[in-house]
């Protein structure tokens, strides 16, 4: 298995502005990457700029990018180099697959002009599972299908970083879970640190370590993918939602729930996935709008999740109120409405049970 | 078929053949260019070489004609260089068929490129292809319908020019007494049957070769084909 346990950290230090007319990308940051990291944003916001000019592909761009501390771009010493030479991969939304090349030729076109070849045919075919498709054409395969291959001959070339540019926007719910479980085990057994791009949070929740939010060109957040999900339901790009990554403490308990540990005290439920077994901690998150407050214990209730906590902050908007409530170590967060906020009288410090649904904890892979 | 008509068929076959060849040499890269040309200098440069396409062979024959004269620069230095006068050898027909026939060998060319795009290049590059490699290795297989087209319309264009010759080249058997020219002078001679076989040779002839393009662009443009399929990328945000 050809991984890469010398050094677990990827320094990506980028200040650089980007010229596209009207749209101009201005970021200045290093990052120490490793995992996976998600790179969100509304449409225009630049997140596929970012990746280009990382990769090489952006033409109007004023500024530096090293990776680790080795230049790929400077433009005040007219340093540049080109995109085959960065050992930068880039899986792109539409796959690019080579038209005239079958599935397996496309594989072997990046093995041919990979220096390295630490990684074998076999294992990658093994990782994205291509074994049945390797003659086949590539146009005929599905949209799931043609994103693997595109995958798998992005990590022959046997990349320092991989980029991957909203490769599941075309894709439907299942190929979508599927290809990111496949992400996941890849990057663990590869140790390869990716960018992913995504305007799905829901996607990015499941697989990325932190996440880079942009706006309008610059960098609004960067952090801890819970932590800065939490901070964006301050704003209007999200649903307003809890993230959670918690322990499994039994899988079924007999009524097709699955139990989490959220503190020594308070556990969660939510409904049984078969995948659950092969799993030590879960990431799932509860839309804010599917949470409930109230100030007693309710009993003779078909709600499976009653938990208790502490108001740490209101936030009071025109009709509604999102509301910081914390249990233990965790925030939760609930949106109301400013009628019942006012009925029950809810101030910061005071204690509160949350209720929500076993269904209303979700995960993206199932 | 005499011997002179023979003689006249294998100058025309050599002047074709060479033209052909040097027109992809110097038209892929100038294709390539106008393809990826975003300034407002190309409409310049597209309308100069599709030039040939409406300029009365004369026109071009007669400012040719007296460049290659040793009088004037191009001339001169040819003649310095080889030692030979420019002006009515098979040099002067076979640059001047260069020129006569670009637009037929460029346009199908800066087409299929355009069509291609960048999006399969970036895909290649960051697998590590160098731009040499690129173009053999993805521009060559995937346009080579358009590169074989172009071929056979700078081919047969070639064969069919008469005015360019007649004014650059004159009428010397071996040399610049090419099929159209030798047709010419049957016809002036009042020799019918003569004319009559070059004339139906060259009508069969293009045709097939007309219909070989044809047919060629017709099976690459089968559902199966690439670019029907490839989806439209979206650069976006």
């Amino acid at each position: 298995m050809a991984t890469n346990t010398t050094n677990d950290i990827t320094s990506l230090a980028i200040q650089i502005s980007v010229n596209h007319g009207q749209f101009q990308l201005v970021i200045d940051h290093s990052f120490a990457l490793s995992g996976i990291t998600g790179v969100f944003g509304a449409s225009g916001s630049g997140k596929s700029t970012l990746l280009r000019a990382i990769a090489g592909l952006e033409k109007n761009l004023i500024g530096s990018i090293s990776l680790n501390h080795k230049n790929l771009v400077d433009t005040k010493n007219n340093d540049s180099i080109k995109p085959e030479q960065r050992q930068v991969g880039l899986v792109f939304q539409d796959s690019r697959l080579f038209p005239h090349l079958s599935v397996l030729d496309n594989l072997q076109y990046a093995i041919k002009r990979c220096h390295h070849r630490r990684l074998s045919l076999n294992e990658v075919v093994k990782l994205t599972e291509l074994s049945p498709l390797l003659a086949s054409n590539v146009l005929q395969l599905s949209g799931g299908q043609q994103q693997r291959v595109a995958l798998a001959r992005a990590l022959l070339a046997e990349p320092k970083l991989l980029l991957l540019d909203e490769p599941m926007s075309a894709l439907d719910h299942q190929s979508k879970a599927k290809l990111l479980t496949m992400l996941l085990t890849i990057q663990k057994q590869l140790n390869i640190p990716m960018l992913y791009v995504s305007h799905s949070l829901a996607e990015l929740q499941q697989v990325t370590d932190s996440l880079l939010v942009l706006n309008q060109g610059k960098i609004q957040h960067f952090g801890n993918i819970h932590k800065t999900i939490h901070q964006l339901n301050d704003s209007d790009l999200i649903l307003k939602q809890t993230s959670l990554a918690l322990p499994i403490q039994r899988v079924n308990n007999g009524h097709g729930l699955t139990e989490l540990t959220l503190d020594a005290k308070q556990s969660i439920q939510l409904t049984t996935q078969k995948h659950f077994n092969h799993l030590p901690h879960l990431r799932c998150y509860i839309l804010a709008n599917d949470i409930s407050i109230s100030l007693e214990k309710i009993e003779n209730t078909s709600i499976v999740n009653q938990i208790f906590g502490t108001i740490k902050q209101i936030n009071q908007q025109q009709h509604n109120s999102l509301i910081t409530v914390e249990c233990g170590q965790q925030d939760f967060f609930v949106v109301i409405s400013a009628f019942s906020l006012h009925k029950l009288a809810l101030t910061i410090s005071q204690r509160v049970f949350l209720q929500f649904k076993a269904s209303a904890v979700r995960t993206f892979i199932h | 078929m005499l011997d002179s008509d023979l003689q006249a068929l294998l100058t025309t076959l050599q002047m074709a053949a060479l033209t052909t060849f040097i027109l992809l040499v110097i038209g892929t890269p100038l294709a390539w260019y106008l393809a990826n040309m975003k300034n407002r200098g190309k409409v310049i440069i597209e309308a100069l070489v599709a030039l040939p396409l409406v300029l009365p062979p004369t026109v071009l024959g007669f400012y040719l004609l007296i460049a290659f004269s040793p009088q004037h620069l191009p001339g001169q230095l040819w003649q310095q260089a080889t030692g030979q006068q420019l002006a009515f050898s098979f040099s002067a027909i076979v640059i001047g068929s260069v020129l006569y026939s670009l637009p037929f060998v460029v346009q199908p060319l800066q087409r299929a490129f355009e069509q291609l795009g960048d999006s399969l290049l970036e895909a290649s590059a960051l697998l590590g292809a160098t731009a040499f490699d690129r173009f053999f290795s993805i521009v060559l297989p995937l346009t080579k319908t358009s590169f074989i087209t172009a071929a056979c319309l700078g081919f047969a264009h070639t064969v069919g020019e008469f005015g360019v010759i007649l004014m650059i080249g004159g009428n010397i058997p071996g040399e610049t007494r090419v099929l159209s020219i030798a047709l010419f002078d049957h016809v002036e001679a009042f020799d019918y049957a003569r004319a009559h076989l070059l004339s139906i040779g060259l009508l069969v002839s293009s045709l097939v070769l007309l219909a070989a393009i044809y047919w060629l662009n017709l099976i690459s443009s089968q559902p199966s084909s690439w670019q029907k399929q490839t989806p439209e990328h979206n650069i976006g945000d």
